[in-house]
């Protein structure tokens, strides 16, 4: 019978006596059996259930999530899975909307003690039951008192619910569980807020960024060691993209030296990464892939998805013994070190320029750049030109979100949003590219001297090929719609507005 | 859903301590169900600690479905809920035919509630009247718990005629002996006897004369509760096995 279940979340201890106290004539009375454990507030590395005001704890064996002030409970395991993984029940709904690519992590962990009650009324009858749970972690300790509310017996419930309500101290509600028992955590965040002012010299703009994002890079190694799941190498690759797009697109902020020096230690950096990327990509898009062929085409598939796997456990395997290595962590704490300070760097020509300045150069240069390339582009052209747009593009969005702050917010969202459209076209559109190229070479790789490949596999593979090659073309036309739509008078001129007018 | 109506012509033969022990195996199976109380003693309830209702002494109770849901208490355990309170034959019928219907209001509410129950056990007064006549028809299964000595095997024997002059189905009722002394002859003959002369009307579980049932009164719960490993407890679980899943034991 699903039954209403109130939850509070009580800082601190429970108050046993103050409580009884108040509830009058009612009398709390705790069953005998108390049980002791670990706990594991689960989420994934950004928090994105936090964000969302719900926590979902797990303790021996149970999930238990609060949302809203209701408690949910299912009887299983939810650590290292994807909520999908979940079998179905009243927590996993409650999770619906969680990001599919994420796993479940303990996000803080501690002790935790069971407890239930019921709360009687006259003639000893039982018109209340509830649970309390006393939550200890090394930084604080919270009391979760869930109330199950009993048919027939609503003055009781709501008076016990009034008292509760009380004792979770109204204003501090807003204050979540995790708060309390994890006050000095950091939280993760993929794109930290990087302060820019419109006079700040660009080359303390340009260390500003790479240091914040050589930092959340940092933040992914352990969850690459661990394999928690793909989007920490996700991450990881995209944190140093943007670094090194910092290096190579502020030109003339550091001295040509160190700008190559840097960009090759970078390129140094992701390049180990690269193949156990690919196959994450490869091997989330499986349950696509089988459904773009028919399924008496699968079994070479099947093969090939085994094949894929064994080497994506071996790419990570290497990347994450090299993390652990000490030579690696020390080129990463110089780096650190270097850009802590930006009179550490080498100051190039445009060093000192102001950023709000430099960036309308940047961006006004770029844009032009890329639409003097988008125009080009008729069905005639070769992929080539398809594959430098969407560079171009990515280095656009690069710059125009590093210094987005200096702008507009409003303005910069009615530019940014065609933007990402033509982006996603052209990701697609690379996309089916690289899938195809790597198709074919997984084959020739599994070819005999003879230059005969199984026939089930070659099967597989041909059948996929033509449906990526169908999927490219119609995704090429949709690129060319795309640029039209972005470079519509409307958003030009914004452009010319914002990067290139003088200002009045 | 499925309607249990526990009833005797006979007062004083357990009947109450049968519907609250057999209510709470229900429960305890895992079954939602929903303990009637049509006894104007009101017993049932009282051994449940559940209070009776004011409000079903009203007579436009059941022209108003939220008036109703409201009266139906939970009891102190999981999955059983009480509807404490003796009923007219005019409330009983529309109750019936209400629960009946899946489209009616009162129903509607029930499951919107979350008290979609399976299992409705009725505790019957013990007479012949409208009420009982309307339970006889209503019930899918009438259980009888009947004790072996000759004034109840009298009774049984009335109920039985009834049945046959009202052209009753005989086969919803399912008898059992009560209150059974082992030690006394004329228990096991009358006993013999009667299962002799209504071969597929008894079961094979019995209820023994235990003075744990009579304890039910000052602990106010169902015997599993306070005394799970006595005899009267594993009785009534073998009645429950017996009644639900057709399993008879051998001992």
């Amino acid at each position: 019978m699903a039954r209403v279940k109130n939850c509070f979340v009580i800082p601190g201890t429970f108050d046993e006596a103050g409580f009884t106290k108040s509830l009058k004539e009612l009398a709390l009375r705790f069953e005998a059996a108390e049980s002791a454990g670990n706990f594991d507030i689960l989420d994934c590395h950004d928090q994105s259930l936090r964000a969302s005001v719900k926590i979902l704890i797990q303790t021996d064996g149970s999930l238990f999530l609060l949302r809203g002030g209701r408690a949910e409970t299912q009887r299983c395991k939810g650590k290292g899975k994807f909520v999908q993984e979940l079998p179905d029940g009243p927590v996993k709904a409650g999770l619906a909307g969680f990001p599919k690519l994420r796993a479940l992590m303990s996000v803080g962990t501690g002790r935790a003690s069971h407890r239930s009650f019921a709360i009687l009324g006259d003639l000893q009858k039982t018109q209340v039951r509830g649970t309390m749970m006393l939550m200890s972690s090394d930084q604080g300790q919270v009391t979760v008192v869930t109330v199950q509310h009993m048919r027939g017996y609503d003055r009781a419930n709501k008076t016990v619910c009034e008292k509760l309500t009380k004792l979770e101290g109204g204003k501090s509600k807003a204050k979540p569980l995790f708060d309390w028992l994890f006050p000095d955590a950091t939280i993760y965040k993929a794109k930290p807020e990087i302060r820019v002012s419109k006079q700040e010299p660009s080359i303390e703009v340009a260390a500003d960024i790479i240091r914040t994002y050589l930092a959340v890079a940092r933040q992914n190694e352990a969850g690459v060691i661990d394999d928690i799941d793909t989007e920490f190498l996700h991450d990881y690759r995209v944190s140093l993209r943007r670094v090194r797009s910092v290096i190579s697109l502020f030109k003339g902020v550091l001295s040509p030296e160190q700008t190559t020096a840097l960009k090759r230690e970078f390129s140094g950096l992701m390049e180990p990464t690269g193949r156990a990327r690919d196959l994450d990509v490869y091997l989330l898009e499986k349950d696509s892939y089988f459904n773009l062929i028919p399924s008496n085409l699968h079994e070479g598939a099947v093969a090939m998805f085994g094949q894929f796997e064994k080497e994506r456990s071996q790419a990570l395997g290497r990347l994450s013994r090299l993390f652990r290595t000490q030579n690696y962590d020390n080129q990463m704490k110089k780096l650190t070190e270097l850009f802590a300070d930006p009179t550490n760097l080498q100051p190039g020509p445009n060093a000192d320029r102001p950023a709000y300045e430099y960036a309308r150069a940047l961006i006004w240069k770029r844009y032009r750049k890329t639409c003097k390339l988008a125009r080009g582009i008729t069905p005639n052209t070769p992929d080539e030109a398809v594959h430098n747009l969407r560079i171009d593009c990515k280095k656009l969005r690069y710059l125009m979100e590093f210094f987005a702050p200096l702008f507009d917010a409003k303005a910069f969202k009615t530019i940014i949003k065609p933007l990402k459209k033509l982006q996603d076209n052209l990701g697609l559109f690379n996309d089916f590219s690289v899938q195809q190229e790597a198709l074919l070479s997984f084959v020739k790789q599994h070819t005999n001297m003879q230059g005969r490949a199984d026939a089930q596999l070659a099967l597989s593979v041909g059948g996929l090929i033509s449906v990526l090659d169908q999927r490219q073309l119609a995704e090429r036309d949709r690129v060319i719609a795309s640029f039209k739509h972005f470079d519509s008078p409307d958003i030009r001129h914004l452009f010319r507005s914002l990067f290139h007018q003088k200002e009045g | 859903m499925k309607i249990i109506a526990c009833y005797s012509n006979k007062g004083g033969v357990g009947k109450t301590a049968t519907s609250v022990n057999l209510a709470h195996a229900y429960a305890a199976a895992g079954h939602s169900v929903l303990l009637c109380d049509l006894d104007p003693q009101g017993a049932s309830g009282f051994y449940l600690r559940v209070k009776p209702s004011k409000k079903l002494t009203d007579a436009t109770f059941f022209e108003d479905v939220a008036r109703f849901t409201k009266s139906i208490r939970a009891s102190d355990f999981e999955g059983l809920d009480v509807l404490p309170a003796n009923m007219t034959f005019r409330d009983f019928d529309v109750f019936l035919s209400r629960m009946r219907n899946k489209r009616s209001r009162l129903k509607k509410a029930l499951i919107s509630a979350g008290s979609d129950y399976e299992v409705i056990i009725l505790d019957c007064p013990p007479n012949f009247s409208t009420l009982s006549e309307n339970i006889f028809k209503a019930a899918d299964q009438i259980v009888v718990p009947v004790i072996p000595t000759t004034l109840s095997e009298r009774s049984f024997d009335q109920l039985v005629g009834f049945f046959d002059t009202n052209k009753l189905s005989k086969k919803k009722l399912t008898a059992f002996f009560s209150m059974v002394q082992q030690r006394k002859t004329l228990h096991l003959e009358t006993m013999d006897a009667m299962r002799k002369l209504y071969r597929k009307r008894f079961l094979h579980s019995s209820i023994p004369f235990a003075a744990d049932i009579e304890r039910m009164g000052q602990n106010r719960a169902p015997v599993s509760e306070f005394a799970p490993r006595s005899a009267a407890s594993l009785a009534y679980q073998k009645l429950y096995d017996e009644m639900e899943n057709g399993v008879v034991s051998k001992r």
